[in-house]
């Protein structure tokens, strides 16, 4: 956020976060201060020892009897502290010793890189890397253009790798876009490159380790506000990268609930460019860098979500150039999908800005913050429907916008001829077993993969999916061949091997990470294989 | 004369739906396409070709035109047939506005897109705030001064207000309910069961076979409206177990009709003309067993009844068959699973 811009938004910010404590009147107060020295407390205990944190803690006992003692007064002010501090935080929280610490153990290639003085430098430098030809920008990118002017641009794509922000930074730049303001966890700053690429996109910074319900609105709030401002915004709506490899098809809408209250705000304030306009995008690899990772997350039932990975092959600079190398041997491309722009109530933009119906009719969004046949009213449960309806229209535009590449083809075919060989054995039995007797024949996968790629061939005309130009002109053995060589190239065991005529399903684990990117298609008769 | 509540559609239960609305002291407009039924109604509140000489509330004015329905007002409630639902939809999406609340109170499905009114709403007009009406609710009963109720289901809150404000009365109570999937796919598949029940009382059987039919019809439609993402608690309530109780049962009911006529040894074709009504349930038999297919759920009663629809094999032999099928679990977990020593 632009400097002129940072003391506006954080007393906006605060006013609203405490005027919402404050509405429910003194036990609310107390109840959200409580809350907030539990989590906190909980918060530095969880992390490492040190000097630092028993001083924390200190700190945070004196709040507490504050708290205790004090009046109304009293506690609204050390709110006003609280909400204040993590408001700033929220804006502008980048430790230079962590950063410093990181550069330090990149290998020269990339640190040459690196040290590049400005983040505008690095974008000139970054073709050097030979990635810039691999990013692939398309879709409705003329159409998302020709909106930035009108309104405010709300970019929500798809989420599989911290790499996202790199390719959608690098991406959206070449294209011509400003920058998007973006939410980052702290964890992605452990990569210094990709804290560059943070700070270009105009990044704030989200501290997952922070719990306390009053953080979380600070974040939800600074979005909204930063919206209102027409700060361009990017969220990933299914929150963090999909851990089965799935493209999101239950998306988390607090963030993406920011733009109605945007909207009416704006609109009540009679800002001259009161419109947003959510972009939908798909984010579409050969090759998932955190892919092993992501995983075994998935599969361990309890983790799931909620487990947060601090440290996964991203955090690794070996790893992330092994990877990039990868995609450069591979002649692979990343594809960045552009789906028609929507209104914050799921309706198609068309490119004058104007919200439009199926007959194209042209349809007057301020209505529906009206009560039926009367006036704006305040309604936040009608409003969050209304992002539920917006939500679907994503789920469905990012199985359109997917991109399908040999990888998830094959392991597609190679996870369903699995799956039939064992009709009557569970997710885990499968994923377990893998005697040598279990390999398929390199001619039924061949075909089997052409029979997958018929039926995807038959969805890309009918709009439903996008295909990659070797899924499209390749047939099954050559797609299989090259398939194995992808996962070679990068994966510390590739999903399969072969063996002469026969192929083994080596990691099964992987294998059925690559192939979920194909749920949600009625391909093949099992599906969706969820561990459920 | 700006209307509070606009009912689309000047069938039966289109009228009625105007009927309770005007009762309730709402300015109703009611949108019929027959200039003549039109007339009719706005000189002597009466709708002869539907409900005969009864006298219907003062406070309808009938309209030929759309937009004058539609333009502003309130509360929409759509009750055409499903197979014209589209159509009018488009039509009336040209006046209407987000703000509007609209309701859909059809019982079917669209034939070719398998989509539910409320869907079809969705995708051709602007409006969002859209729900659905559907109950054990026979139209001649209700015009008698006969009590009744209903369910109101919609994932807006708005949508559940502003119908009990217009329809809920003495006459007439609202229920209101979340699971809107699941009140438009109950009362749609239900009219199928409801066929399969005038057949059985068309053959002479009595009350074991019809509550046969309904206690293993109501377990087939749910066993498909779940899977299709309803709330099974839903087939429980008004919309699925209390609308097949009165429609199995009644010779008011259009698809008991149907199936009994049918059974008789009439063609289909020779039910309908003297129905002089739509049948949801004849359209909605083959896009249940379409949506069976898709989604791999056994429904033998809907078979049954595609198969005494299309007139090639007699009622006996097909009831016959339903008989022959092997004993099963009642509480079917796994429906494939069958009873054996």
């Amino acid at each position: 956020m632009r400097a002129e811009d940072q003391n506006r938004a954080v007393a906006e910010v605060v006013s609203r976060v405490v005027g919402s404590v404050t509405k429910g009147g003194s036990q609310s107060l107390e109840r959200a201060l409580a809350e907030t020295i539990y989590h906190e407390r909980k918060r530095i205990e969880r992390g490492s020892s040190s000097r630092s944190r028993a001083k924390q803690l200190s700190a945070w006992d004196r709040r507490r009897s504050q708290l205790v003692r004090g009046s109304d007064t009293v506690r609204r002010r050390v709110l006003e502290d609280l909400v204040t501090r993590f408001t700033r935080e929220v804006l502008g929280n980048f430790d230079p010793k962590v950063h410093a610490m990181a550069t330090r153990a990149v290998p020269f290639g990339l640190s040459a890189l690196l040290h590049a003085s400005s983040p505008q430098q690095l974008l000139h430098r970054f073709p050097q890397l030979g990635l810039d030809d691999r990013i692939e920008v398309n879709g409705a990118v003329d159409h998302a253009r020709a909106l930035q002017d009108k309104g405010t641009l709300v970019c929500v794509p798809t989420h599989s790798s911290n790499l996202d922000s790199i390719v959608l930074g690098y991406g959206m730049h070449e294209q011509g876009f400003p920058p998007l303001l973006y939410g980052a966890g702290l964890n992605l700053f452990k990569n210094p490159l990709v804290g560059y690429f943070m700070r270009n996109l105009g990044a704030y910074t989200v501290d997952r380790r922070k719990t306390a319900p009053i953080y979380k609105q600070v974040l939800k709030e600074y979005a909204g506000v930063a919206l209102e401002f027409g700060y361009h915004s990017l969220f990933f709506p299914g929150g963090t990268r999909s851990r089965s490899g799935e493209i999101e098809t239950k998306l988390k809408l607090g963030l993406l609930g920011t733009t109605i209250p945007a909207f009416a705000n704006s609109l009540a304030l009679k800002r001259p460019k009161p419109r947003l306009f959510v972009v939908p995008m798909v984010l579409s690899y050969e090759l998932v860098l955190e892919a092993e990772t992501l995983i075994d997350d998935h599969l361990q039932a309890e983790g799931k979500a909620r487990y947060i990975i601090t440290d996964d092959e991203f955090s690794s600079p070996l790893r992330v150039f092994q990877f990039m190398r990868g995609i450069l041997e591979l002649d692979a491309r990343i594809y960045l999908t552009l789906l028609p722009p929507r209104d914050p109530f799921g309706n198609p933009v068309d490119e004058e800005g104007r919200s439009v119906d199926a007959s194209g009719r042209e349809i007057d969004i301020s209505r529906y913050l009206c009560a039926a046949g009367g006036e704006p009213a305040d309604d936040p449960h009608r409003d969050q429907e209304y992002t539920r309806e917006l939500g679907q229209h994503l789920v469905a535009d990012y199985l359109r916008g997917n991109t399908v590449f040999p990888t998830h083809l094959v392991a597609f075919s190679a996870f369903s001829a699995l799956e039939e060989m064992h009709p009557q054995r569970d997710l885990y039995r499968l994923l377990r077993s893998g005697a040598e007797d279990e390999s398929l024949l390199f001619g039924d996968l061949a075909r089997r993969c052409d029979g997958v790629r018929e039926q995807l061939l038959q969805l890309e005309a009918a709009g439903r999916v996008r295909l990659s130009r070797r899924v499209r002109s390749l047939d099954g053995g050559d797609l299989v061949v090259h398939a194995l060589r992808s996962w070679g190239t990068y994966h510390t065991r590739p999903a399969l091997s072969r063996r002469g005529d026969r192929i083994d399903a080596t990691d099964r684990n992987l294998l059925l990470y690559y192939r979920n990117r194909l749920t949600g298609y009625g391909l093949g008769r099992r599906e969706p294989c969820k561990q459920t | 004369m700006q209307a509070d509540v606009a009912v689309l559609g000047g069938g039966s239960w289109g009228t009625i739906l105007a009927h309770l609305a005007a009762h309730n002291g709402q300015r109703t407009a009611l949108w019929m396409r027959n200039p003549q039924a039109c007339e009719t109604l706005n000189a002597t509140h009466t709708n002869p070709r539907y409900l005969g000489e009864t006298p219907l509330a003062e406070g309808i004015t009938a309209t030929t035109e759309l937009g004058e329905a539609v333009r502003g007002t309130p509360v929409v409630i759509f009750c055409v047939p499903s197979k014209a639902s589209r159509a009018v939809a488009r039509q009336a999406g040209e006046f209407l506005t987000g703000d509007q609340v609209v309701l859909s109170a059809t019982k079917g499905l669209e034939p070719e897109s398998f989509h539910t009114v409320t869907e079809l709403l969705r995708a051709e007009t602007c409006a969002l705030k859209i729900g659905a009406i559907s109950g054990p609710n026979l139209a001649k009963e209700i015009v008698r001064g006969q009590p009744s109720a209903t369910v109101v289901a919609s994932r807006f809150h708005e949508v559940i207000v502003r119908a009990t404000e217009a329809l809920h009365s003495s006459l007439f109570r609202i229920y209101g309910q979340d699971d809107l999937r699941g009140v438009e796919l109950a009362g749609a598949l239900k009219n199928v069961i409801a066929i399969a029940c005038g057949a059985a009382a068309g053959l002479g059987f009595g009350h074991n076979v019809r509550a046969m039919l309904v206690t293993r019809g109501l377990a087939e439609i749910q066993r498909l409206g779940v899977k299709l993402g309803a709330d099974p608690l839903t087939f429980s309530g008004l919309a699925g177990v209390g609308d097949l109780l009165v429609t199995c049962g009644s010779e008011l009911s259009r698809n008991f009709r149907v199936g009994r006529g049918v059974a008789q040894g009439k063609t289909l074709a020779q039910v309908v003309e003297e129905l002089g009504e739509v049948a949801e349930g004849v359209n909605t038999t083959h896009v249940a067993l379409a949506l069976a297919s898709r989604e791999e759920v056994a429904m033998p009663i809907t078979e049954a009844v595609k198969d005494l629809l299309d007139g090639k094999v007699a009622a006996q032999e097909i009831l016959q068959d339903l008989m022959g099928r092997a004993a099963r679990y009642e509480i079917d977990f796994d429906y494939t699973a069958e009873v054996s020593a």
